[in-house]
């Protein structure tokens, strides 16, 4: 899919998103997400990392940044080149924390928009995992609630005994929490 | 964490965003910056004796519009810079429009003076003074800017950091206006080019430092 077509499916859902859609939102992200997982998998290859997990860690760091920097996005441009200057940043961020590589890796947008979907997910590493240790546990709780039961928060957050909009607040910061520890850490390997 | 589940807790939290937040927010963050460092001038130095008379003349309007343009341009150039995807280092020539129009009036100027004022008319009164005042009063604005730059996401964060130091010295010469009592071009040419070089330099090697996301 060229780079136009992409645009003209995921804007009206990311637009929708903005406006508060969370099924919009949902598939803009499973879209991105499978455009981005392509772009990260042949970008690390280029860069002598061909381990699917550790693409899978950078797309999940990319997706929480996405996620909250979207205030920062002009509606009048293109969200594509919105969500690739997020990823190319996050992946230069990357390869420079875990040493190798640090300037040698040409960034070129035509990577971008050759990229394939690949919507094949890998496992990723331990990285969101370990994120999530260092929040709350009522916080850590409600996280693994939403998640498995596929993104009810009212349920979730009845189960932990909070309002639905004390849930959002506490997963909003545990996400902001995480995307920290994220930055912060330097991975070993 | 399975990406799928991190997409399906995103896409649980997401609320309505506003997208116009971050404009309207830096917009204030100058104007209070502003505020902040005329304050700073007012009762720290105190204005020039002769303000009254001296507002509405030639040297201390060029003063205002060197000031006043630079801060504009860079706060444009700041604000593209923490959303990313957009272009911002093109526009960065734009800046030298002000300084080569200040330069080049300065010379202008020179020319018609005979060469033993060219001295005089350079160094002014007091060019120490301004080469360490407008820097000192630009890290009022580079820490509101700072501030600022944390809310956004600069993937090109020299960038970030250059045009909010850019951004503050325009506010610190804005306000250093009112105190300033040297009034030439060559002056202006010479000690607030300068002055805004060590505030950018400054902003451009501390801020890409805190701004890591």
């Amino acid at each position: 899919m060229s780079l136009e077509d992409l645009e003209t499916q995921i804007r009206p859902a990311f637009l929708a998103a903005l406006a508060g859609d969370n099924a919009a939102y949902r598939l803009f992200l499973d879209v991105i997400g499978a455009r981005l997982r392509g772009y990260l998998r042949h970008m690390l290859k280029r860069a002598g990392r061909s381990e699917p997990s550790e693409a899978e860690d950078v797309l999940q760091e990319v997706l929480l940044a996405l996620h909250l920097a979207r205030h920062t996005y002009e509606p009048s441009s293109p969200v594509t080149a919105w969500a690739h200057a997020i990823a190319r940043y996050k992946l230069v961020d990357h390869l420079r924390r875990t040493g190798r590589h640090s300037g040698h890796l040409p960034l070129d947008d035509e990577a971008f928009a050759l990229a394939a979907p690949e919507s094949q997910a890998s496992d990723a590493r331990m990285d969101l995992v370990r994120a999530m240790e260092g929040l709350p546990e009522r916080t850590r709780r409600l996280i693994d609630r939403v998640k498995l039961q596929g993104g009810s928060v009212a349920e979730a957050a009845r189960e932990t005994g909070m309002s639905e909009t004390a849930a959002k607040v506490a997963i909003h910061r545990g996400l902001k929490a995480m995307a920290r520890f994220l930055t912060r850490t330097r991975r070993s390997d | 964490m399975q990406t799928e589940h991190l997409i399906s807790l995103l896409s649980a939290t997401g609320r309505p965003v506003d997208t116009g937040w971050l404009r309207r927010t830096a917009w204030l963050g100058a104007a209070a910056a502003l505020a902040a460092t005329l304050v700073l001038v007012v009762s720290l130095l105190g204005t020039r004796r002769d303000l009254a008379t001296a507002l509405t003349t030639l040297p201390v309007l060029a003063k205002f519009a060197f000031g006043g343009s630079v801060a504009a341009i860079a706060l444009v150039l700041f604000q593209r810079s923490l959303r990313p995807g957009l272009p911002a280092r093109p526009l960065l020539v734009l800046v030298a429009l002000p300084v080569a129009l200040v330069v080049l009036s300065a010379i202008l100027a020179l020319l018609q003076a005979p060469v033993e004022q060219w001295s005089a008319l350079t160094f002014g009164r007091n060019w120490r003074g301004c080469l360490v005042i407008v820097p000192l009063l630009a890290l009022c604005p580079l820490g509101i800017f700072a501030l600022l730059a944390r809310r956004g996401a600069p993937v090109d964060r020299r960038l970030t950091g250059l045009s909010a130091g850019l951004a503050s010295a325009g506010i610190a010469i804005l306000a250093y206006a009112l105190h300033c009592p040297d009034d030439t071009m060559p002056f202006m040419a010479t000690w607030y080019t300068l002055a805004i070089g060590i505030s950018t330099t400054i902003a451009t090697l501390i801020l890409p430092r805190l701004l890591r996301w």
